[in-house]
């Protein structure tokens, strides 16, 4: 700003800077005291006053976890729910997102709203539907339903983020490959999947976030022990591990893992999603 | 209006987006209908019989539903004001700031992209009645009990633990409407005298307003159906202190069985949702 002196334009910086730092540590605080409390020992997590770092470093939380089923059983259901349901999702969404962004016509934007305010709706309405509805059809605690049920969920958000990306493909570039000879198939094949690729990419990423860290509908719908996705294994931790909280630690770092590294991979995708206000957590 | 695409056709385009509205139709819009058929029905080993409104007049008799319904409130009014209000501030900072903003923004990120039974372990943890790391430092103020065992504690633990979850999304949302905020415009407010204060609400509030409001919306119904990291927090508990209607719900049907009172809860959630979401979708329409 113009007339700022140079001490003034100084205490801002220090200011914002401090208070930047400040809500980070809070930020990071719980997911930093947990990392730390997973590498302690039993006792060392019950000792008073408490402490922050471990007095001695040790790996016992994990090979605890290493000992229950959740890494032979609940992450690779977690994968599989997560997987497959985002391809499923991304394809679906990416037809029709495509199909909104080039075939103009009366009610399309009213269609489009309808779609978006199915989004609004959140999961906790149907829940009590999802498993009248699932039970009957003898799909409880399968693959199935919870991939049926986040392809349904993920689809508005999927055709959202899409279609803004296909709206910003111009058309001549279609029209010039068809001029020059190509078919709707090559047309699709050399042009509009190159280009769309990132922006696929962008939705692939947001809802295997959201589906690896779905919990509602999982708690809900997956009863049997060898259907239960990570989240659900880590919520019964909580009761069968108690006190044990350098091995509850250590399972909440290792679910958190593979998002993390996701999200560090593909931040700058995440913070433009959001600041363009795509709507999904 | 012009067709625009020269092999885009009504055929082809009613096979691209035939699946999507499939699935939309048989994963969500039909669960809605069945949810009401449900309220209105008996669920009673399995099988259902029609019972009119009882459900619903059960439930309207049943005071956890208004105490809930209470909880509810706070629990919304407190979210909301607080990921607004610490929302802007954040995104006034990140705007303002030059150097390392992507690496607070990445920090600040970190809480949203964890799922909420992970956050709510981690938030149980802290306030752990003898070892909990925050609770020790509490514990001279309120006689060495956690916390989480007095119903205002938890309530308190849960807004503020779902807050922490929440608030980058408004921050980043906001951060994003303020880069829309033309740099000129300060400038010359500057040169012609305006205070800091006079700056942010004549010229940055009057365009992030509308953005605002859509966060307010759109944080206001995450509060009231808010339930994962509740759950994972408190499970609704100390008794039902922290049990606001999701809660309610969950807990109505499977820890009750009670799947008729439940589908009718379901209902006038559903209500309240269509009724925010319509509000929404008029913001959206106007912007």
């Amino acid at each position: 700003m113009l007339i700022r002196s140079k001490a003034q334009i100084i205490r801002d910086e220090f200011v914002t800077h401090g208070l930047l730092i400040f809500f980070s540590l809070i930020m990071v605080f719980p997911v930093a005291l947990s990392l730390m409390t997973s590498f302690k020992t039993k006792t060392d997590v019950m000792i008073l006053p408490p402490r922050f770092f471990p007095p001695q470093w040790t790996i016992e939380g994990y090979l605890k976890v290493f000992q229950s089923d959740l890494i032979p059983i609940y992450m690779p259901n977690s994968a599989i729910n997560a997987f497959v349901s985002t391809i499923i999702t991304v394809i679906f969404a990416a037809f029709a997102a495509y199909g909104f962004s080039r075939f103009k016509f009366k009610g399309s934007r009213a269609l489009q709203l309808g779609i978006l305010g199915l989004m609004m709706i959140p999961g906790v309405t149907n829940l009590v539907s999802y498993y009248r509805l699932g039970s009957q059809l003898g799909i409880l605690s399968t693959h199935l339903i919870m991939v049926l049920v986040y392809t349904g969920f993920e689809l508005p958000f999927g055709l959202l983020i899409l279609k803004n990306f296909f709206d910003a493909i111009p058309i001549d570039l279609e029209e010039a490959a068809k001029i020059d000879g190509c078919n709707s198939v090559r047309v699709l094949w050399h042009v509009l999947i190159p280009l769309s690729l990132p922006g696929l990419f962008v939705a692939f990423l947001l809802i295997l976030v959201y589906t690896w860290n779905e919990f509602l509908f999982a708690v809900t719908l997956l009863s049997a022990n060898s259907a239960r996705t990570a989240m659900v294994g880590l919520y019964d931790f909580q009761t069968s591990f108690e006190v044990a909280y350098h091995a509850l630690s250590a399972a909440s770092i290792i679910v958190l893992l593979p998002i993390l590294l996701v999200f560090i991979l593909g931040r700058k995708t995440f913070f433009r999603a959001m600041m363009e206000g795509a709507l999904k957590g | 209006m012009k067709v625009s695409n020269t092999f885009m056709n009504r055929r082809n385009f009613f096979w691209l987006i035939s699946p999507s509205i499939l699935f939309l139709l048989i994963i969500q819009v039909y669960p809605a209908i069945y949810s009401w058929y449900l309220s209105f029905g008996r669920i009673k080993g399995g099988k259902y019989t029609f019972a009119g409104l009882k459900n619903f007049t059960r439930l309207l008799h049943n005071s956890d539903f208004y105490e809930s319904l209470a909880r509810t409130g706070i629990f919304t009014f407190s979210f909301l004001i607080a990921c607004i209000g610490i929302g802007l501030i954040l995104a006034l900072l990140l705007n303002r700031c030059t150097k390392f903003t992507a690496l607070y923004m990445t920090i600040i990120f970190v809480p949203m992209v964890l799922s909420e039974v992970v956050g709510g372990t981690m938030w149980r943890w802290m306030f752990q009645q003898s070892f909990g790391l925050v609770q020790a430092f509490l514990n001279p103020f309120i006689n060495n009990v956690s916390i989480l065992s007095r119903p205002w504690g938890a309530m308190a633990v849960v807004i503020a633990a779902s807050v922490w979850k929440q608030l980058a999304f408004t921050a980043l949302l906001f951060l994003g409407a303020l880069q829309t905020v033309p740099k000129e415009l300060f400038e010359s407010a500057a040169l012609d005298g305006a205070t800091r204060s006079e700056m942010f609400w004549k010229i940055t509030w009057v365009i992030i307003r509308p953005t605002v409001l859509l966060a307010s919306i759109i944080t206001t119904i995450r509060g009231i159906n808010a339930l994962g990291l509740i759950l994972a927090t408190t499970q609704g508990g100390p008794g039902s202190s922290t049990m606001t209607e999701a809660v309610f719900l969950y807990r109505t049907a499977w820890q009750f069985g009670k799947f008729g009172d439940a589908a009718a809860l379901s209902v006038m959630m559903f209500l309240i949702n269509i009724t925010l979401g319509a509000v929404y979708i008029r913001l959206l329409k106007e912007s």
